[in-house]
């Protein structure tokens, strides 16, 4: 589906190069059962056992584009008008720079942020990753979801796309995947609600 | 009286002492002004008989409509048990239906305020987990009345038919006085303020220098806040065991009694500020889903403050199967450039462990089958050095389980070590709801 981020190496087992970390394992007593497998550093936020990220559509940097420049307008107008009574045509040609940079900077990390989010399906809980600055990869279990819910803002309608975000009873889990097309946000809810009732337990 | 039968209604000294403190209120802000009259030199007391017919033609309607405000809110509050469910159904008019499963009652307080202690009432809190204004609050019960609405609201949440006797409890522990005021003060903050407090003071009166009130007063508040605040709430703190969870009360002017059923208990936390530790002290603080904004203050504590061995065997029984000292922590790496300095995290099958901060060390002990979600996360020193946090959620409370600053490989590991536990925990043990049945 995208070109951009296909180099998973099947991940099957300890090993695979780099400084493999010890197995985190229980009290010596009460021996793990499987020894977790030791992770190669380099794909520490890779979803691992063999699977691959599913992305969101690259529309969704279209929306974050779209929206930067939608808060530039008039951030840059009235700031602008402010900073030309105030300084000049000097403030507000540099206030306009400066507005012009940070659209600069949001039109740049739009597509990197992009290219970080991912997620996957496992066997029991949902896993994704996201984060330009600060790495974030999460674990949410189907049983731990209280309700899964679609968003769509105005402008995600008019792109096609929806936000889907997982609910848990901790307030830091924060699970979300924006930018998915509407059909496949539609999807994702209904299958992660299904698995959720499967597994579903109280607190 | 029997809860599970038929529709009750909060004590009928619930109406006068509403319609009490709807006068009380008009009283201070309408009633006494009426009361004065003006004269040259500002107002004045003078009860003429105009000034009293004044009065009364707003009192006397303002008494009925406090009278009947209260009669109104009596009347239109009731609740019954259908079932497996408790009924709370408010209002006259328009009516407000309440209806709670009883498998998802998180812990139930009774609170006493020192007003309703004279009408010996009390206040019944429901817990549900679910934010902000999810507890069901009956105010006020006749104080035997709300011992049994409790009483049937545990055996019945327990799947024990609604007639089964409170169940017995067995004392921990008791926090004397004297414990309680010796191990507030004895905290570098409040002996910091305290000493602070005093050197203003002797600046204050040897120099005159009248600019040292902002340093006193504030330092003043603080050490209040600190010390009397505390000291007010938790005294006579005692900690019991019973089938149906732990047994909290406490409180000098408000009393507290606090149950949280087995199970209800998220994650806790055992303090130990830097001078309590030469006195072997500790203090648990605990998340449990219900306790959510403000409440979470109140009631996060589990025990002031303990010899730690007691603490320790109070967290064994909250989470059944671990010994907290046994876990083996493994450090974290040691490349990492974090202030809140880190000294490892290590799990067993029960718990996950994450020990941190200096001076004051909290230990965050979150049982895995109550794990919400595990997540990693990098920023950028981190990402500079190789190194990530790894982060085992629970309900907004005060724990906050992380192990910080391990080597990326590891950290991964432990997510997934994590997540699998979690899992295994979860499918033995089942949903917490219905203990006495298990």
């Amino acid at each position: 589906m995208n070109p951009t981020h296909d180099e998973q190496p099947p991940f099957s087992g300890p090993g695979g190069g780099g400084q493999g970390a010890p197995p985190y394992g229980g009290t010596p007593a009460s021996a793990a059962p499987a020894q977790a497998p030791s992770y190669p550093a380099d794909q520490a936020f890779e979803p691992g056992g063999g699977l691959a990220w599913a992305h969101i559509s690259k529309r969704f940097t279209w929306h974050r584009r779209i929206s930067a420049l939608l808060w530039a307008v008039p951030i840059g107008l009235v700031g602008g008008f402010l900073m030309s009574r105030s300084g000049g045509a000097l403030g507000a040609l540099l206030w306009g720079v400066a507005v012009l940079l940070s659209v600069a900077l949001a039109w740049i990390v739009a597509e990197l942020a992009y290219r970080s989010w991912g997620y996957a399906e496992r066997a029991d809980d949902l896993i994704l990753s996201h984060g330009v600055f600060v790495k974030r990869l999460i674990v949410v279990p189907y049983g731990r979801m209280q309700f899964v819910d679609v968003t769509a803002g105005l402008l995600e309608q008019w792109l096609g796309v929806a936000t889907v975000r997982m609910h848990t009873a901790a307030a830091a889990t924060d699970a979300v995947i924006p930018g998915l097309p509407a059909t496949e946000a539609a999807m994702l809810r209904d299958r992660l609600a299904q698995k959720g009732e499967e597994r579903s337990m109280g607190l | 009286m029997r809860f599970s039968e038929g529709v009750h209604r909060l004590h009928w000294a619930t109406a006068p002492l509403r319609a009490f403190i709807i006068l009380i209120i008009y009283f201070v802000l309408l009633g006494f002004p009426l009361l004065l009259t003006r004269t040259e030199s500002g107002a004045a007391l003078v009860l003429s008989p105009e000034v009293l017919g004044r009065f009364l033609v707003v009192s006397v309607p303002m008494a009925a409509i406090a009278v009947a405000a209260g009669l109104w809110g009596w009347l239109g509050t009731r609740f019954w048990i259908s079932g497996d469910d408790l009924v709370v159904e408010t209002g006259m008019l328009r009516k407000r239906k309440r209806q709670v499963p009883l498998s998802r009652i998180q812990a139930i307080d009774l609170v006493r305020p020192l007003v309703t202690r004279v009408f010996s009432l009390a206040e019944v809190r429901v817990e549900l987990a679910g934010g902000e204004k999810s507890e069901i609050v009956l105010r006020y019960l006749g104080r035997n009345a709300a011992h049994q609405l409790r009483a049937e609201l545990l055996a019945l949440a327990a799947g024990l038919p609604s007639h089964t006797p409170e169940a017995p409890e067995r004392p921990l522990w008791r926090v004397g006085f004297g414990t309680l005021l010796g191990s507030l003060l004895f905290r570098l903050p409040v002996i910091g303020t305290a000493i602070l407090f005093v050197f203003s003071l002797v600046f204050l009166v040897v120099y005159a220098e009248l600019g040292m009130l902002a340093v006193a007063i504030p330092a003043l508040l603080g050490l209040i806040r600190a010390v009397m605040a505390p000291l007010v709430m938790y005294a006579n703190f005692t900690v019991a065991m019973s089938p149906d969870g732990v047994r909290l009360r406490y409180g000098l002017l408000e009393t507290r009694m606090q149950t949280v059923p087995p199970g209800r208990v998220q994650a806790v936390s055992i303090v130990e500020p830097s001078l309590w530790r030469a006195s072997g002290w500790a203090r648990l603080e605990v998340t449990v889903a219900g306790y959510a904004g403000e409440r979470q203050a109140l009631s996060s504590v589990l025990l002031p403050v303990a010899p730690r061995h007691i603490a320790l065997s109070l967290v064994s029984q909250v989470f059944p199967g671990t010994n907290v000292d046994a876990v083996a922590l493994l450090p974290s790496s040691s490349k990492g450039v974090s202030l809140d300095q880190a000294d490892g995290a290590g799990t067993d099958d029960v718990v996950f462990v994450s020990r941190h901060g200096w001076p004051c060390r909290r230990t965050d002990v979150i049982a895995h089958a109550r794990a919400q979600s595990v997540r990693l996360t990098a920023n950028l020193v981190q990402r500079m050095l190789g190194l990530a946090t790894v982060h085992v959620d629970a309900p907004p409370g005060p724990v906050h389980v992380s192990a910080a600053d391990r080597d990326l490989g590891e950290a991964r590991a432990i997510v997934e070590s994590t997540a699998r536990r979690a899992r295994a925990a979860r499918r033995a043990g089942g949903d917490p709801g219905r203990w006495a049945t298990r």
